[in-house]
């Protein structure tokens, strides 16, 4: 299925992907996609999570090398070693995630690597700061370029990403998610920076799932979906919904959550939570937040990045140090865990965020990843027992339906989900009441989430309270009985399933 | 994934690594019978079995509890400088309790050797859990607390020796002679520390893989902040490692003593430290943390102490001068093959740009001088050029056009 028309010419062509296939271990991250984007367009790139997007991105900026395929910019062959390759063919890329280094002054980040100097070869700053300058005007960031990037607030610091991305001048610019982090107003001026770009006759390359963006800017649009080109077309030719559904491929069975679930006591009140946060210009990371969750039900947490949603999640946990104020009852009784072993001991148990740094033990295999927290129901006369472990881990393993070729098998070659199924298995073995999930699909293949999602209703209909967060609105407007909506550490709204919509929630969000 | 990173790789008994270093050690012995102009392997089987077994066992004991620091994701560079602590508080505290006998060169009884050995120990432990504060509480890395007891301690030690000599014999010395017959015994006798160092393996094995702690180690090495967030005292779990660390440096000190008779904490173990660290990494484990098995670390132990007695076979005279070089090769050699694999997919380059192409002369030119200063000048030319010729072959091979795979 190739994307440009017949008759259209290669020279008209900016980056020509032919057949690009890339492998993880575990996952096949493309398989065989082919795309053509036109000079000077703007190009969107839509997908789930996991199909895809960001692999054949940092492919076409030099960060990955493909298995197989090939890729022409401007109608030549293109095969970039690194990063500065890429640079050096016109390619930049805004990442998602952001890389500063939070050490050095905003100037110091954006030509990071490629240092302005002197005649004499010591480092010209001056140069640098007003060439810094005039990129952040044009951005209309109101930002010295002496401030240290750490210090700038999320929103800024990706504007300093795209700063940076614009002062190589380069004729192809990818964006990856660029407004994720970004208030209302930001992501206007961000658009309006595009647009100037695209008068430069800058191509641009899109990445995002937010349907509106992508329909108010793209001239034509490519879906992908599990690592698979599914098709491009012109804006106009097609609707939102026809994309999401492209996008998803299969309806995912949200209707089977819909049945009422029995809601029970009162587990956790938290009234009043305030996380001071000194070394920042806000000076909280949390401020008066206030919360009930009860046996059997969903509460979701909905928030820009930066938001205080993880905080909040850390601080019920005892992960953050106890300077927090305010009250927390587990069943009635104050609690105040200054270390997650004693939330573990009063039947709370967390998910974290980011698998790969916070949950997985690389080294340890997947029983030893499940049985973790309860090894003490491994040991045999004072000894951890093979034979005890394999039988403790084979009902989770059951349970959340973990697909391994053996116990004994290494937690990295399995897929994402398979990883997040056994990182819940671990904590179902402790036999939680509470069961705190941040962000728990993230990453991860839509078939895999539809599982989880499966999961986390069954432990609800069984009596355990979640409290959910999550980067993704369906996901919690799938899952969750009511909706929580925190913007730069406060609670801004509550939604109860009925009430909540993606655009509610977006504007309480980003306190627009 | 290359099978070694796999948490059980395949392989009976040993993982695949750990035979390879078995055949690695087989290797060496008879390649060192068989050079060695004396032929000392084969016609004095039982002395060379003795110096190395002794050798192995004294250098294992602590290259054990350097193991377990590093499995749960530390470095304690201190362990030479615990060892010379060690020596000192042992012939310090015989030494107060037994004045006169120890002065006269007459035993001084059972009672007061446990009590030297017993006060060593918990040295040991003390200096365990001040690494541990000083990296949990003070939050310094590992690498500096370490440094600085390193430093710190040794100098302890020589003023622990100074003072009690001066405050308890007629002059002050810097070292402490020790003349117990219990020592001598433990001297005479080398199945001694080698009983105690398969024990002590024995014991760390059992405690690394079959008992809640030790997967505790490993998760705590393998990823501190998770391990935490699962709720593990990950703090409380230091606090063992760097006491096994230390006690264990400390127990190998009573064997210094022993081996030895005196305390001379200025020049006892100088060193030692990186040679423990070298074993328990030739042995396979990672300095990333996570990664290691005593198997490994024995082994590893036995395999620099082989190749260490092969050279001081073979080059008759100031062997020991080459030591500190035998342990820099070796440890640069195993970490290397353990990485055959990446360089042999093609996705790294063992010599790659500018930085690749220097590096071979470096290498030529080490080769060369080492061997002119043992075999002389003209075979140090020839083999620093057969170097040259060899290495850059290699980057010529290395360096061919590797295409992608393109579909038809």
């Amino acid at each position: 299925m190739t994307a440009a028309p017949a008759g259209s010419h290669a020279a008209d062509l900016a980056i020509a992907m032919r057949s690009i296939t890339k492998r993880f271990p575990g996952v096949v991250a493309l398989d065989g996609v082919s795309l053509d984007v036109r000079r000077g367009e703007l190009h969107a790139i839509c997908g789930e999570n996991g199909a895809g997007k960001s692999t054949l991105m940092k492919i076409l900026s030099g960060v990955y090398r493909p298995d197989a395929g090939a890729l022409e910019i401007h109608g030549r062959p293109a095969q970039f070693s690194d990063t500065r390759d890429a640079e050096r063919t016109g390619v930049a890329i805004i990442h998602q995630e952001l890389n500063l280094v939070e050490d050095l002054s905003v100037a110091a980040n954006v030509f990071l690597g490629r240092e302005r100097r002197t005649a004499l070869g010591l480092v010209d700053d001056r140069a640098m700061e007003a060439e810094t300058a005039r990129l952040l005007e044009m951005l209309e960031c109101r930002v010295a370029p002496r401030t240290r990037a750490g210090s700038l607030r999320v929103g800024d610091q990706q504007l300093v990403e795209i700063a940076k991305a614009l002062s190589l001048n380069a004729s192809i610019l990818v964006m990856d998610e660029p407004t994720s982090a970004l208030t209302e107003a930001e992501s206007a001026r961000l658009e309006r920076t595009i647009s100037r770009l695209r008068a430069h006759g800058t191509t641009i390359l899109y990445i995002s799932h937010k349907m509106d963006e992508v329909f108010r800017l793209a001239d034509r649009i490519t879906v992908l979906r599990d690592g698979r080109h599914v098709r491009t077309v012109d804006r106009g030719a097609t609707t939102p919904k026809e994309v999401t559904c492209w996008m998803v491929g299969r309806e995912i069975a949200g209707h089977l959550f819909h049945e009422p679930r029995p809601r029970g006591d009162t587990l956790l009140q938290i009234r009043g939570l305030t996380l001071p946060w000194p070394e920042h210009p806000r000076g909280y990371r949390l401020a008066d937040v206030s919360l009930d969750l009860h046996a059997g039900e969903i509460v979701g947490v909905a928030g820009l990045m930066g938001a205080g949603r993880t905080e909040l999640l850390e601080t019920i946990f005892g992960v953050s140090p106890p300077s927090w104020t305010g009250v927390i009852q587990l069943a009635g009784r104050p609690v105040r865990f200054t270390h997650p072993r004693e939330a573990c001991d009063a039947g709370i148990a967390m998910v974290t965020e980011d698998r790969k740094r916070l949950g997985l033990f690389p080294d340890l295999d997947v029983a030893g990843n499940i049985s973790l927290c309860s090894l003490r129901e491994a040991l045999r006369g004072g000894l951890l027992s093979r034979s005890r472990e394999e039988a403790l881990v084979a009902g989770p393993l059951r349970d959340t339906g973990v697909k391994t070729p053996s116990p004994h098998a290494s937690i990295m070659g399995l897929s994402g989900g398979n990883q997040q199924k056994c990182i819940i298995g671990r904590w179902l073995l402790t036999e939680p009441r509470i069961l705190l999930l941040d962000d728990p699909t993230r990453g991860i293949d839509v078939g895999a989430k539809a599982e989880l999602y499966q999961l986390i209703d069954r432990l609800c209909r069984q009596g355990m309270a979640v409290l959910l967060t999550s980067s993704e609105l369906p996901e919690l407007l799938t899952l969750s009985d009511r909706i929580l909506v925190l913007a730069e550490g406060r609670l801004t709204a509550e939604f109860t399933r009925e009430e909540a919509t993606e655009h509610r929630i977006l504007e309480a969000a980003t306190g627009s | 994934m290359a099978a070694a990173d796999s948490p059980t790789p395949g392989g009976f008994l040993l993982n695949r690594s750990e035979w390879a270093l078995l055949a690695a050690i087989m290797v060496a012995v008879v390649l060192t019978a068989v050079v060695d102009a004396n032929h000392s392997y084969w016609f004095q089987p039982l002395a060379s079995l003795r110096d190395i077994a002794r050798s192995t066992a004294m250098l294992g004991i602590f290259a054990l509890g350097a193991a377990v620091v590093i499995i749960a994701g530390g470095i304690d560079l201190s362990a030479g400088s615990m060892i010379a602590l060690s020596t000192t508080v042992c012939a310090a505290t015989m030494l107060a309790l037994a004045p006169t006998e120890m002065v006269g060169f007459k035993p001084v009884g059972g009672a007061v050797v446990a009590a030297g050995c017993l006060a060593s120990l918990l040295a040991g432990f003390l200096v365990g859990t001040l690494h541990t504060w000083l990296i949990t509480a003070v939050r310094l890395p590992p690498f500096i607390a370490t440094l600085a007891t390193l430093v710190g301690l040794r100098s302890l030690a020589r003023a622990l020796a100074t003072s009690t000599t001066a405050a308890l014999l007629p002059t002050k010395n810097s070292q402490i002679n020790v003349y117990d017959p219990a020592f001598k015994f433990v001297r005479d006798n080398v199945w001694i520390p080698v009983a105690v160092f398969g024990l002590l393996a024995f014991v760390t094995w059992l405690l690394l893989t079959r008992t809640v702690l030790g997967r505790h180690v490993h998760a705590l090495g393998g990823n501190e902040q998770a391990a935490r967030l699962a709720g593990i005292r990950t703090d409380n779990v230091k606090w063992f490692a760097y006491c096994y660390g230390a006690m264990t440096a400390a127990l190998a000190g009573l064997f210094y003593v022993a081996n030895e008779s005196v305390a001379a904490p200025a020049i006892q173990a100088r060193g030692h430290e990186l040679n423990a660290i070298a074993a328990a990494v030739v042995g396979g484990c990672s300095l990333a943390g996570g990664v290691g098995t005593v198997p490994g670390t024995v082994l590893g132990t036995v395999f620099l102490r082989v190749v260490i007695d092969a050279v001081s076979k073979v080059i008759k005279t100031e062997a020991e001068i080459y030591e500190g070089l035998i342990v820099g090769v070796v440890v640069v050699l195993a970490v290397t093959f353990s990485q055959v694999g990446q360089f042999a997919k093609g996705g790294r380059r063992i010599f790659p740009g500018v930085l690749g192409l220097c590096a071979i002369p470096v290498l030529a030119l080490l080769v060369g001088s080492v061997v002119a200063m043992t075999a002389g000048p003209r075979v140090g030319i020839a083999a620093g050029l057969a170097a040259l010729a060899m290495l850059a072959a290699v980057r010529f091979w290395e360096g061919r056009p590797k295409a992608l795979a393109r579909p038809v």
